[in-house]
């Protein structure tokens, strides 16, 4: 586009505030380049709208009106605000070992680090400008769209996050917890940068956890991970922040040669949710399982868009999405499966679904297959329904209440989409979340 | 048990029962017997309680009580059981889980305490040994992936776990073969108490030589045309329903 962009007067709060923001924010050398870059790239590209084909249905622009810039000072929250923020999470007393950051900030007195042989963990705000091949090798450098906003904001407002390697043929068994927190209730913009790279026949579960108070917030996130040959990664993000906030987050993943990656992400918070996934396969063989379960009410947006890029051959890549919308909730699910011409043997299936409890929640789904080889078995379906009176009527006949019964075939509903989690302590938690958004689901209408 | 009075049911303006009068006694099986279209299947989901089907006339009195002001979870908590035709797929739903909701909704419904788990677990099993459902069948999503036989037998399971009054079976014969149909015949057959009822509706008299009913009626056009004891039954399976179709 050649046309000058009027910056909005958010965006132009953000590229003013920069300057100041760099100075506040010391960072190695190398890292603070990458934020230079970002800034270049955010202040040509500015937020996403409409017009956009990959955001006609969220548009930033209009979303994000209200200036939302870094803050210049750590937060001082009220006393036990963040204690009563974490004891809310989904996985407060699941054995994991746990990285806290508040306000985009790391929390080394309330992080739990692991210790592990093979297993290294840095925090970007500490990182040396010496600082490891794996992490420079793979910092801005994974799969996705050259321009993207989301990974320029992130970048440009690059202050911390989490850095993981696993050394080749290493299983780290406990799963590592990296723990978001907004605390500050004024209009900001925080965000974590997460790096994590398996080396060849390694493996690791890890979490994200957005938790967030009540505040006109917007999230910048981004997570890139590479994945080398033989080992396997599990992701499971739980995105519950304040519901005034805004959620952008990108996760870019490259997946080697008989990898396996499993994705998952509930999101149940903010009002206006983005979540972005490039995942592309850079070796043979190799499986990617990526689901999600939206849990929506009021008037919360929420839209994942994905583009799964299978470069090379016999690769097997499965998507299922469970979106339950109440009230005027609006659910999207984008999904894009790129078959490159010399990828024969592609198994690539997607699936996403909507289940409306109200005639004004919305649910839109735009999947789309762009195949170049020919012999591939790929394919996608798209639902959007309300409860099936049939099921309800057979429950009912058994002697359980409507409400009871309509909760049961809601938690059957995003079930499915939960049994892509293999860790059967982590699955069980996100099962109590959805039952914990249903109970509170019945409250707020009989209350 | 069961008093049905001049019933007039309309489905989308169309009216499919014409005043039904039937009474049953503790204890009493019941068959129903009619030719396609009847009403017999009508009759059942009235009784259930599913919400397309609008009552014109009449009134059903069930264990001295207005059963059509009561929900479906109202019914069932107060002892009908109606064992559907086309048991309906479930999926994500495991079939112990259903019996364990089932069974522990209608108590906390009659104001009756839960069962522990291993007592329930105990009764399950013991339940599903009669019918031959394998442990494995109670942990899949109920009736995913079934067979016709096996969706019945779980039908017949649900009626033995949860006790009703009443029992309703909806051509539970139907898609069965012979096997299968003694299965599920003993089944019900256990279940036959003199506190129980049942109502067996079906459009073949070959289910009824396993079940043999205290009294049989013939429902043609939406009314009962014809009622006698169990020969009735081997009548009609001689001379078919051609006559009272034409009436």
């Amino acid at each position: 586009m050649n046309v000058a962009i009027q910056q909005t007067r958010a965006e132009q709060a953000l590229i003013d505030a920069f300057p100041a923001f760099r100075a506040g924010a010391p960072l190695a050398p190398w890292l603070d380049q990458q934020r230079e870059a970002g800034y270049s790239a955010f202040t040509a590209l500015g937020l996403p709208h409409r017009r956009i084909e990959e955001w006609r249905w969220t548009d930033l622009r209009r979303a994000l009106q209200n200036a939302f810039l870094p803050l210049t000072e750590p937060a001082t929250p009220a006393a036990g605000a963040i204690e009563a923020l974490m004891a809310n999470s989904p996985f407060t007393g699941l054995d994991a070992a746990r990285l806290v950051f508040v306000d985009g900030r790391f929390d080394p007195q309330r992080s739990e680090l692991p210790v592990a042989e093979g297993l290294t963990v840095l925090t970007l705000g500490d990182v040396p400008d010496a600082a490891p091949a794996w992490l420079k090798e793979s910092f801005g450098k994974l799969y996705g769209p050259e321009q993207d906003p989301i990974r320029a904001l992130n970048t440009a407002f690059l202050r911390d996050g989490a850095a993981i390697h696993v050394a080749a043929g290493i299983s780290i068994a406990q799963p590592i917890e990296i723990v978001s927190i907004v605390s500050d209730p004024a209009a900001h913009l925080s965000g974590l940068r997460n790096v994590v790279v398996l080396e060849a026949g390694a493996s690791l579960t890890f979490i994200e956890t957005h938790l967030g108070a009540d505040a006109d917030h917007v999230a910048g996130m981004v997570t890139e991970v590479r994945i080398g040959d033989d080992a396997s990664l599990q992701r499971v993000k739980v995105q519950d922040d304040g519901l005034s906030a805004a959620h952008l987050a990108n996760l870019h993943v490259e997946i080697g040669a008989r990898a396996k990656f499993r994705e998952f992400t509930a999101t149940v918070g903010s009002r206006l949710s983005r979540n972005q996934i490039f995942a592309k396969f850079r070796g043979e063989g190799a499986e990617a399982n990526i689901s999600g379960a939206y849990l929506l009410a009021g008037k919360q947006h929420c839209d994942t868009t994905l583009v799964v890029n299978h470069a090379v051959p016999e690769c097997t890549s499965r998507e299922l999405f469970k979106a339950v919308l109440d009230d005027e909730a609006h659910g999207i699910f984008q999904g894009k499966l790129i078959v490159e011409q010399y990828a024969q043997k592609t198994d690539g299936k997607q699936q996403s679904h909507g289940l409306l409890l109200s005639e004004r929640a919305e649910f839109d789904a735009k999947p789309e297959l762009e195949i170049f080889a020919d012999d591939v078995a790929c394919g996608h379906g798209a639902t959007a329904g309300q409860l099936d009176e049939n099921l309800l009527f057979y429950l009912m006949a058994r002697g359980i209440p409507e409400a009871q019964a309509k909760s049961m075939l809601i938690s059957a509903f995003v079930a499915e989409a939960f049994d892509a989690v293999e860790h059967d302590g982590i699955r069980e938690r996100l099962t109590e979340l959805a039952e914990g958004w249903l109970i509170s689901r019945g409250e707020k209408r009989n209350g | 048990m069961l008093e049905i009075k001049n019933l007039h049911v309309k489905i989308e303006d169309r009216e499919i029962l014409r005043g039904i009068d039937l009474t049953i006694a503790p204890g009493e099986v019941h068959a129903i017997m009619g030719p396609n279209g009847s009403g017999k299947s009508t009759l059942s989901y009235v009784l259930a309680g599913k919400e397309d089907y609008e009552v014109t006339e009449g009134s059903i009195t069930f264990r001295g009580e207005d059963l059509l002001a009561m929900e479906p979870n109202e019914r069932a908590a107060a002892g009908v059981f109606l064992a559907f035709q086309y048991p309906i797929e479930i999926p994500g739903v495991a079939m112990m889980q259903l019996l364990k909701t089932a069974f522990n909704a209608q108590r906390k419904q009659r104001g009756e305490p839960e069962l522990s788990a291993p007592d329930f677990l105990r009764l399950v099993r013991q339940k599903a040994d009669e019918l031959k459902i394998s442990q494995e069948m109670l942990k899949r999503a109920v009736n995913v992936g079934f067979s016709g036989g096996e969706k019945k037998r779980a039908e017949i399971l649900q009626m033995a776990v949860l006790q009703p009054y009443l029992c309703v079976l909806d051509e539970t014969d139907s898609g069965l073969d012979i096997d299968a149909l003694k299965i599920v015949a003993d089944g019900v057959n256990a279940l036959r108490s003199p506190e129980r009822s049942m109502l067996v509706i079906t459009h073949y008299q070959r289910l009824l030589d396993y079940i043999v009913p205290d009294k049989v009626h013939v429902l043609s056009a939406g009314r009962i045309v014809k009622s006698g004891d169990k020969d009735l039954a081997l009548e009609l399976e001689r001379s078919g329903y051609a006559e009272y179709q034409a009436a």
